[in-house]
């Protein structure tokens, strides 16, 4: 055998970072969601959703969209609230009672690349079902997305979010049904309260102001504006049609709220999540 | 604990002028009003193997995690490299890797892509086709972890661990559910790191596994250090025994007082038993003497030793006795 051993840091390789650690990990992270049937679920759950949005009555509502146009790319983003929630909390919580993550933790794997590996293929899911709404939403006689970019950006919001409230979970509880459980009560509450379920303009006023504070609703709208390019921050009644830079001055106070919710959650995330089963 | 005695096997690890790796001072670990660890200092230099013995809930693998990074001290200070390890930061993190007492593998891996995985995440890995040669895993490679048995998924344990050249090795239960032969590789895969250089913490439930291993090694019990030394240093303190049956001519006054030895009577099997316990002194030679006085003895007497055992300190001795709760196995 060869070692290193006695020698001291300074004149050990250099190690590949934590960027190619994330990215390596995604793809084992890729491989295992393939591999894990239960995963599947949380890929079929958004797909259901989109069954009761596709029977509303149908009105226009932006210019010549619909109510059911506007309701169906507002589920882009909710989507990251089924795998984003979901799957992290699940399978974190069993890799954590396995001892796989404290395994990774001590081979010297640091936990920004062990969340961010889980986090690209929340990603990676979430910008697959996206795009097969999008290419539905434009077989069924919708338009191309006005600003793909603002698109992108509330699916990668929205996935960062959820996958840090996911991870939250995992600190609650002690085994995968628990977290499958348990990462219900969010789930559904944002659901009810993020706007592509239940249209927000429907709601009372202070619900209404309750919703844009939680880390959903302000992607929805996001993503309506983004794919309609209309002002809908204000609702989506009388919204008017907006260039870019409206758009984006628009959603400022959306990207506030979602970035203040990451910030938070990453902090009580590094604070709280447990790595060791170990309880004493 | 010290011990004076000399000892017979050389148990100086090779590198012992260097710094140490791993240094615990007065470590405490509590849990609300429980303190699992309680005062714990030790320090492995490189090339050295410390083994930490003790029954389950002694307080070994807290100790370990503390050293991992997982825990923060009560009270007291671990240091790796000179660094506080708590979170596992750059500077330890990146020089050392573990066996955990649990497997930690993703089950719907192959062997081959969890050896990849973690060669792809470490900055200087050894070659994975030399790792799986080294554990005896090559033709399995494509089997996924969860079809390996519980001795294979160790071994890939043991695989992963030393994947990343780690300085500083922490060993908790490595050889668990192996067979004998898994177990031999093992110890030998073990002396090899040791040899390159590598400071390890072992800890076991096979005290022959120590006993082959350990430069040096200390029995917990209830959170406390009881015995600590080389392990002839350990065994010293104890003591080899002498036991015959004792002739039924002879009281318990009559028999002889030799330097060096207590003697106590016992009734096994509604006989008597004269037993002389020979603790300090040099271990290879302190029975000889006793042996030698008591046939002396016998032979003045015109009679015979009769169902003469001479039976040498072993740490299963040592750890048994720690387990009972004594604290004075071994004088000062």
């Amino acid at each position: 055998m060869t070692t290193t051993a006695t020698e001291g840091t300074e004149r050990r390789k250099k190690g590949p970072g934590a960027l190619r650690q994330t990215l390596r990990l995604g793809r084992t992270e890729f491989t295992l969601f393939v591999r894990y049937k239960t995963a599947l679920m949380y890929l079929i759950m958004p797909v259901i959703l989109l069954l009761p949005v596709l029977n509303q009555e149908s009105v226009p509502i932006l210019g010549e969209y619909t109510t059911t146009e506007a309701a169906l790319v507002g589920t882009i983003g909710a989507i990251a609230l089924f795998i984003g929630l979901g799957h992290p909390s699940n399978v974190f919580t069993a890799r954590r009672e396995a001892l796989v993550l404290k395994r990774l933790r001590v081979s010297g794997v640091p936990a920004v690349a062990i969340f961010g590996g889980v986090f690209l293929v929340v990603l990676l899911f979430t910008l697959l079902i996206a795009a097969l709404i999008i290419g539905g939403s434009i077989a069924l006689g919708g338009p191309l997305p006005s600003d793909p970019v603002m698109l992108v950006f509330s699916v990668v919001l929205g996935c960062l979010a959820m996958t840090l409230l996911g991870l939250l979970i995992t600190r609650f509880v002690s085994n995968a049904e628990s977290a499958q459980m348990l990462s219900m009560v969010p789930m559904m509450a944002l659901l009810f309260l993020g706007g592509s379920f239940i249209p927000l303009d429907v709601l009372p006023d202070g619900l209404r102001q309750v919703a844009m504070l939680l880390p959903v609703a302000p992607t929805v709208e996001m993503a309506q504006a983004g794919y309609f390019g209309y002002d809908v921050f204000g609702g989506l009644e009388g919204a008017e049609p907006v260039g870019l830079i409206g758009l984006w001055a628009g959603a400022l106070p959306n990207i506030g709220v979602m970035l203040v919710w990451i910030v938070v959650l990453a902090l009580l995330v590094h604070r709280y999540f447990v790595w060791d089963p170990r309880r004493p | 604990m010290t011990a004076t005695a000399n000892t017979t096997k050389d148990t100086s690890a090779p590198h012992t002028s260097a710094e140490p790796a791993v240094v615990v001072r007065d470590l405490r670990q509590k849990y609300g009003d429980f303190e699992a660890v309680k005062g714990v200092s030790f320090e492995i230099r490189p090339g050295e193997l410390f083994a930490l013995l003790g029954t389950n809930g002694a307080g070994k693998t807290t100790t370990i995690e503390t050293l991992e990074g997982f825990r923060r001290p009560s009270s007291g200070t671990a240091r790796v490299f000179g660094q506080d390890p708590y979170g596992q930061p750059v500077g330890v993190r990146e020089r050392t890797n573990a066996v955990l007492q649990g497997s930690g593998l993703m089950e719907d891996l192959s062997v081959d892509e969890t050896l990849a995985l973690a060669a792809d995440l470490a900055a200087d890995p050894r070659g994975t086709d030399e790792v799986l040669t080294l554990i005896g895993l090559t033709d399995k490679r494509g089997l996924r972890v969860r079809q390996l048995s519980g001795g294979q998924k160790r071994r890939l344990d043991l695989g992963l661990a030393l994947l990343t050249r780690p300085e500083v090795l922490y060993l908790d239960e490595p050889s668990t559910g192996m067979d004998p032969e898994a177990r031999h590789e093992t110890w030998r895969i073990i002396g090899d790191l040791k040899r390159d250089g590598v400071a390890i913490l072992l800890t076991t439930h096979y005290l022959e596994e120590a006993e082959k291993l350990a430069d040096r090694l200390a029995i917990m019990h209830r959170g406390e250090i009881r015995v600590e030394g080389t392990l002839g240093e350990v065994l010293a303190g104890w003591g080899d025994r002498v036991s015959f049956l004792l002739p039924s001519d002879v009281r318990t006054a009559d028999l002889p007082e030799l330097e060096g030895a207590e003697v106590e009577v016992q009734t096994r099997e509604q006989r008597l038993w004269a037993t002389y316990t020979i603790r300090g002194g040099d271990v290879a030679d302190r029975a000889h003497h006793t042996v030698a006085a008591l046939m002396a003895w016998a032979g003045e007497r015109g009679g015979t030793l009769q169902h003469l055992q001479v039976r040498g300190a072993s740490l299963e001795d040592v750890f048994l006795q720690v387990a009972d709760g004594a604290a004075d196995l071994v004088g000062e």
